[in-house]
Order: C-alpha cells, then structure tokens, then sequence
C-alpha cells in the first residue's frame, strides 16, 4: 500500500514538474537542465523538433535526413548546453547549429552527385509524401490541383540557392527577424535584406506563371 | 517616389517595418504605378503559397530514438559537466575560506603583538674633526694649474715621462709683490 501511495506521489511530483517546465521560458527551461534537471531537455525537444524539422526539411528536401539532422541538434544541444551563453537567445542558437548542418548536408550533395540523385528520386515518391494539404470533403480535381500546387511550391523553393533559401525559409516560415537571421546565418544585416529580396523575387517570378 | 526607391523599399514594406512615413508613401506610389502594384501583388501571393504549405511532424518515434541516442553517445557527458561545475565551486569555496583564515590569523597576530619601542641606532662618539687652518702667506700668491687631461693613475705609471710631459706645465709660485 505504501509503495503505490509512494508511486503516486513520485507520479504527481513528476506531473507538477513537467507542468512548472512548460509555463517556463527557454532560459528558465536551459538553467533547469544545467541544474540537473533531465526532463528539461524534453521540454526542449518537445518545443523545437517541429520547428526545426520543418526549417531542415525546406532547406534540404529530404524528409528522412532532415529528421536524421534534427536529431544530430539535439545531441549537440545536450552535449554543449553547458557552453551557451546564456545572454543570448536560446532559440537562435538552436537554429544556428541546425542551419550550419542543413548547410553541410548540401555542401557534402554537392561534392557527391549520388546522394543528390538518390534524394531527388526520393522526393518524388508520393506515396511516402503525407497528403495534409487534402480536404476530404474536396472534389477529386481540386486534391489534384492542391497536390501538384504544393508539389510545384516545394520545387520552386528548392530551385533557390541555398544562401537565399536558408534566408527564405527563416523569414518567411520561421518568422525570425532580420537580427535573428543575420545571427543565425553569420551574416550582417544588409546581407540579409538583399538576400530576402532576391529571394522573394526569384520565388515569386518562378511560381508566377502557375498560379495566374 | 521612383520605382527604383520602391524595390528598395519593398522587403520592409512586405515585413510591415516600414515607419509610417514611408509607408503611406509606398501605397501611394502603387496606387500611381501599375508595374509596381503589380510587382508587389505577385510578391504577396507568391509568399502566401509559401506560408501556407502544410507543416510536417516528426514522427512517432522521434523522441524514443533520440533518447536511445544520447544515452548511447552521451552517457555520463551531463553528469560528468554537473560534476565538474560542483568541483569547481567547491575549490572556490575553499580557496575562498583559506583566504579568510590567512586574513583571521594576520589580524590576530597583529593584534597580540605589543607595540614595540622605537630603537634608535648607537651613538658611536667620535673625535671631532680638526679644524682646517687656513694657509696663510705673507704674501699674496697665485696658483696656476695646467689640466693633465688623465686621471690620476696612468699619471702615476708614467711619472717618469712627467717631466716630458709636462714640461711647460710646472707649478711656480708667483710673487707679485713688488
């Protein structure tokens, strides 16, 4: 009786601490796992793998590896978490370390035109690819179109260079401000804004004749 | 406004971080110029597609995998900074506590110690100098001294070629006295 009045108690001690983590900013989430709080790193992982699978997997294209990089952040999170300095934001180091991999993944394609080949082949299998753009209640010409509109946006993202994307992709997704991107791609401001720029213009030029 | 200044403009203009000013003049170049208004129109819907492509999640597993990575590779590595960072303190802490010791000691010592009496030197009493009579002649007199232009002791080893030397350099007594 004892032991799961015990069990309990441990049950609703870990509940009140995970609930105390979540209404915790990132600085009070990192000062806790520095303390030797384990389950603040979770509250980390639970925050940010979105976030940053959705920013790797624009940057790169390729679902698998961009889970696979995710977690490669994580682990450099939790080994150098100690190092951070904590005067700075912890999301924009977190979106440095994930930008600075997307960014070898693309440099390592680029030197080896197999892996870029295999990716683009598995880019295009569709049945691997989640159909969340659909509406059930949508008639079947409308999926289609939906389909290839979001299929075509996702190319066309691709086709920028990658210094441009990554900007993109943080500005127009992430919605960072320009401080934050210059941060986190070690560019300075102006860089940044001609980068947007030509970014903006190289998208909306290359998807305009699909959607007039 | 010129086109030009517009598309300089445009990245602000689109993020809404424009001031006030510059704003009310954009709209109003747009409203004048149709290759702008259009320009900017292509521009928004384009960002718009963007923005609204669908999310992805990570999946099921994700979280699983990722602790099974780190107790796999980074085993310990927490622990072992946590253990570090208390070592550290702990060495602070006691560098810190010696130094208040040493300090205690120091002000104890110094405390305890009788002020000690101010010890002159001894006097060791001497003979006073004798007084330097004044070398007085009867005569007035006037002596003249030629520089040797050496010191004093290559004059002493060559003291023989003094005479040579200084020939014309003798000292003599001049009496003046008529």
């Amino acid at each position: 009786m004892a032991d799961i009045v015990r069990k309990q108690m441990v049950a609703v001690e870990g509940a009140t601490v995970r609930e105390r983590l979540q209404a915790m900013d990132d600085s009070a989430v990192v000062t806790a796992f520095l303390g030797g709080e384990e389950r603040a790193f979770s509250e980390l992982v639970t925050r940010y793998q979105t976030r940053l699978l959705n920013f790797v997997y624009r940057t790169i294209g390729d679902r698998e590896k961009a889970e696979d990089l995710v977690q490669e952040v994580f682990i450099r999170v939790y080994r150098h978490l100690h190092r951070f300095d904590r005067s700075k934001k912890f999301s924009t180091w977190v979106y440095t370390i994930a930008s600075n991999l997307a960014k070898n993944e693309l440099r390592n394609r680029s030197r080896n035109p197999l892996v870029l080949f295999q990716t683009v082949q598995k880019n295009f299998q569709d049945e691997d690819r989640p159909l969340q753009f659909e509406d059930t209640t949508s008639r079947p010409d409308d999926m289609y179109r939906k389909r290839h509109l979001r299929e075509i946006v996702e190319e066309t993202v691709a086709k920028l260079p990658e210094h441009h994307r990554n900007v993109f992709v943080l500005r127009e997704l992430e919605g960072k401000s320009y401080e934050e991107i210059a941060e986190i791609t070690d560019c300075n401001l102006g860089t940044v804004k001609s980068r947007l720029n030509r970014a903006r213009n190289s998208f909306a030029e290359i998807i305009a004749p699909y959607v007039d | 406004m010129d086109c030009r200044e517009f598309c300089d403009k445009h990245v602000a203009f689109v993020d809404d971080t424009l001031p006030g000013i510059e704003l009310v003049r954009m709209q109003r170049h747009i409203a004048e110029c149709e290759i702008c208004a259009k320009h900017d129109a292509k521009i928004r819907r384009a960002l718009l597609l963007f923005r609204n492509l669908p999310s992805i999640e990570p999946s099921a597993d994700f979280a699983e995998r990722l602790e099974a990575r780190i107790k796999r590779e980074c085993s310990g590595e927490h622990l072992l900074v946590s253990a570090q960072r208390n070592l550290r303190r702990g060495a602070i802490a006691a560098t810190l506590a010696s130094a208040v010791m040493l300090g205690y000691i120091a002000s104890t010592l110094s405390r305890t110690s009788s002020p000690r009496d101010l010890v002159m030197a001894p006097v060791v009493a001497t003979l006073p100098e004798p007084e330097l009579t004044p070398i007085t002649t009867s005569t007035p007199a006037i002596v003249t001294s030629v520089s040797a232009g050496l010191t004093i002791w290559p004059a002493a080893v060559f003291a023989e070629q003094a005479p040579v030397r200084f020939a014309h350099s003798r000292l003599e007594l001049a009496n003046y006295t008529r």
